[in-house]
C-alpha cells in the first residue's frame, strides 16, 4: 500500500499505467457495486425488520438504493417515518 | 478421473483459444490424456489453431444430439497421441447445447481423459453458461489493458456465483519493456486489483502470429518465450512447481514476481 | 393473313403478334388490312425492340418439348448469387451453384452436384444422400473438406500452391479424384 502511494504521488504519477490502474480501480467499484435485485430486496427487508423494532415506518414507501456518483459508492435509503415507538419493544415488531 | 478446466475470459481476443490450444499441446507433450472443447459454437477457431480444420465431419451439436458418438466426434492431434479435439459447430448457434448437456458431456470425458480443457467464448451469454457448466476448476485469461482487467474481474465475479471458486490468471501478452517504463500496467498492479492466484504470465511474442498462421501452437518452438511459459504453465496445472521465466534482466522485478507467484 | 405470316420469317411472325396486341385500340380496322400490317409492324419492330427477346424466349420456353432437352431437367438446381461466408450453410436436395466464393467454415451440402464459379475454401458435401456420380468443380478448388456419397477427403497437410485454373473432383474407381476442369464434350454432359 505504501508502494502504491508512493508512487502515486511520486515521479511515476504521470505514467500511464498509473492512469490506467486508476481508473480501472474507479470503474470496478461501480462494477462490483452492482447488486443484484435479489440483495437488495433481502437487504430491504432486513433493514425494514430491523428499524421496525423502534419506529413504525412506511414500509411500501421504502426505497433503498445504490448510489454510485463520481467517485464513491453509496447506500441511499429513503425510509419515510409514520410514528415513532416509545420504547424498543421487540414484541411488536411488524413482520 | 479426469480435471475439467474452464479456460475463459469476458472480453474477446486477448487469447483464450491460443491458450486452451498451447496449454492443452503442452499437456499432451508431457504424455497426459487430453481433450480440447471448443464451445464457440458459430465461431469456432480451435480447430483453425491447431491445423485440425479439415478433419471435421461431426461436432459438439451432433454428440449432444445423438447425431453420433462422441469417438467419431472427436479428433485426434497430428502430432501428439493423447491430444484430442471436440470442435464446435459452425453452421449453428449458441443455443443449439444447454448448460445440462454440457455438464454430461463433461463428465463422460474426464472418464476418459486426464484433462478437459474447454475453450470458453468471449461475452457471459449463453455460451460462457454452456462453457462453464461442467468445469471443475476456471482460468481467467487478461492482457494488461483496463478494458480486458475490467470483463476479467466481472468473469471472476460470474465464476464465483456459479460455484467456481479460486480461479487461476493468466496474464497474456506481457511486454516487459513497456512495463519497465511505466507504460503498461505490471503483474503486480493486475492481481492487486483482481486479487486472484496467478497461473503464469506470456510475454508478447510474434512468433505466435507465425505459429497460428501454421496452425502449429507455439509450444512445439523451443525457441518461443510464449511457448516457453505455456511450457511452464502445463506444468504448473500438473501440480508441478515452476518459479516464473525471466520475462527480463531486472533481477528485482522477476524476484517480486516469484514472490507473487509464492502460493503453491 | 396467317398464311402470309408463316412465309416471313419468325422475327416478324412475332412482332406481327405484337402489333396484334396493341395495336387495335389506335388502329382499329387497318389492323386487317395486310400490307398496313407490314409496316406498322416493321414501325413497332423497332419501336418495341427491348422486350423482344423476352416474349421471344417465353413463348419458345412454353412451348417447349423436346426430348433430349427433357433429359436434363430430371434435378433441381439452386443458383446462389453471392459468397458463401463463414457459418452459412446451403442445404439442397438437387445441385448447387455459386456464382461468388465458398469461404472457408461455411458448408454446401447437396444431393447432387455443386458448382463454385469463384474460390471454394468451405466443407462441400455432393451427392449427399448416396449419388457417387455427384462432382464438384471450381475455379479454384481448396475445400477445407471435399466429401462425396460416402467418401471423405481433405487437403494434405502442410503447405501446397493451389492451382489456378479449374479443377473437378468426382469419384473414380473408389476413391475421389480431382482433375483439370477441360471443356470436352463428356465432360460438359457429365456435369451438367
Amino acid at each position: 500500500m505504501l508502494d502504491f502511494l508512493l508512487r502515486v504521488f511520486g515521479r511515476e504519477t504521470s505514467s500511464s499505467k498509473n492512469v490506467a490502474k486508476e481508473r480501472l480501480r474507479l470503474v470496478l467499484v461501480h462494477d462490483r457495486a452492482d447488486m443484484s435485485p435479489q440483495l437488495l430486496q433481502e437487504l430491504k427487508e432486513d433493514l425494514i425488520k430491523v428499524i421496525s423494532n423502534y419506529m413504525e415506518i412506511d414500509e411500501n414507501a421504502l426505497e433503498v438504493n445504490l448510489d454510485t456518483s463520481d467517485n464513491s459508492v453509496a447506500l441511499v435509503a429513503n425510509i419515510p417515518i409514520i410514528r415513532m415507538k416509545r420504547s424498543s419493544n421487540r414484541a411488536e415488531k411488524i413482520g | 478421473m479426469g480435471e475439467v478446466i474452464v479456460i475463459t475470459s469476458g472480453k474477446g481476443g486477448v487469447g483464450k483459444t491460443t491458450t486452451t490450444a498451447n496449454i492443452g499441446t503442452a499437456l499432451a507433450a508431457l504424455g497426459y490424456k487430453v481433450v480440447l472443447v471448443d464451445t464457440d459454437i458459430g465461431l469456432r477457431n480451435l480447430d483453425v489453431v491447431l491445423g485440425l480444420e479439415n478433419r471435421i465431419v461431426y461436432d459438439i451439436v451432433d454428440v449432444t444430439h445423438g447425431h453420433c458418438r462422441m469417438k467419431q466426434a472427436l479428433i485426434k492431434d497430428k502430432r501428439f497421441e493423447g491430444l484430442h479435439l471436440l470442435p464446435a459447430a459452425q453452421t449453428k448457434d449458441k443455443t443449439a447445447v444447454t448448460p445440462d448437456q454440457m455438464k454430461e458431456l463433461c463428465r463422460d470425458l474426464k472418464k476418459e481423459f486426464d484433462y478437459v480443457i474447454i475453450d470458453c467464448p468471449a461475452g457471459i451469454e449463453q455460451g460462457f453458461k454452456n462453457a462453464i457448466a461442467g468445469a471443475e476448476k476456471a482460468v481467467v485469461v487478461t492482457t494488461p489493458e483496463v478494458s480486458a482487467v475490467r470483463d476479467a474481474d466481472r468473469i471472476i465475479g460470474l465464476l464465483e456465483a456459479a460455484e467456481l471458486h479460486d480461479p487461476k490468471l493468466i496474464v497474456n501478452r506481457i511486454r516487459p519493456l513497456m512495463v519497465k517504463k511505466g507504460d503498461m500496467m505490471s503483474i503486480e498492479d493486475i492481481i492487486d486489483i483482481l486479487a486472484i492466484d496467478l497461473l503464469g504470465v506470456v510475454p508478447e511474442d510474434e512468433m505466435i502470429v507465425v505459429t497460428t498462421n501454421k496452425g502449429e501452437p507455439a509450444v512445439l518452438d523451443n525457441n518461443s518465450r510464449a511457448g516457453q511459459a505455456y511450457r511452464n504453465m502445463a506444468r504448473r496445472i500438473t501440480g508441478e512447481d515452476v518459479p516464473l521465466m525471466d520475462l527480463q534482466d531486472d533481477t528485482g522485478f522477476i524476484n517480486r514476481l516469484k514472490k507473487l507467484i509464492g502460493f503453491k | 393473313m396467317l398464311k402470309k405470316a408463316k412465309g416471313s420469317k419468325s422475327k416478324k411472325l412475332l412482332v406481327k403478334k405484337e402489333t396484334e396486341v396493341l395495336i387495335p385500340d389506335e388502329m382499329g380496322e387497318k389492323v386487317t388490312d395486310p400490307d398496313s400490317v407490314e409496316i406498322e409492324s416493321r414501325i413497332e419492330f423497332v419501336e418495341e425492340a427491348a422486350p423482344m427477346p423476352v416474349e421471344k424466349a417465353a413463348a419458345s420456353l412454353a412451348r417447349n418439348r423436346d426430348p433430349w432437352q427433357q433429359n436434363f431437367a430430371d434435378e433441381n438446381t439452386i443458383l446462389i448469387k453471392r459468397t458463401v461466408r463463414s457459418g452459412q450453410c446451403i442445404q439442397f436436395d438437387g445441385s448447387v451453384v455459386v456464382l461468388g466464393d465458398v469461404n472457408p467454415g461455411s458448408e454446401i451440402i447437396a444431393s447432387g452436384n455443386i458448382v463454385v464459379m469463384g474460390a471454394l475454401r468451405g466443407v462441400v458435401h455432393a451427392g449427399a444422400t448416396g449419388n457417387e456420380e455427384a462432382t464438384v468443380a471450381a475455379f479454384k478448388l481448396q475445400p477445407t473438406q471435399l466429401r462425396i456419397a460416402n467418401h471423405i477427403t481433405r487437403a494434405p497437410d502442410g503447405e501446397y500452391l493451389a492451382p489456378d485454373y479449374p479443377e473437378i473432383a468426382r469419384i473414380k474407381d473408389g476413391v475421389v479424384v480431382i482433375e483439370v476442369y477441360q471443356l470436352g464434350q463428356d465432360r460438359q454432359t457429365k456435369i451438367c
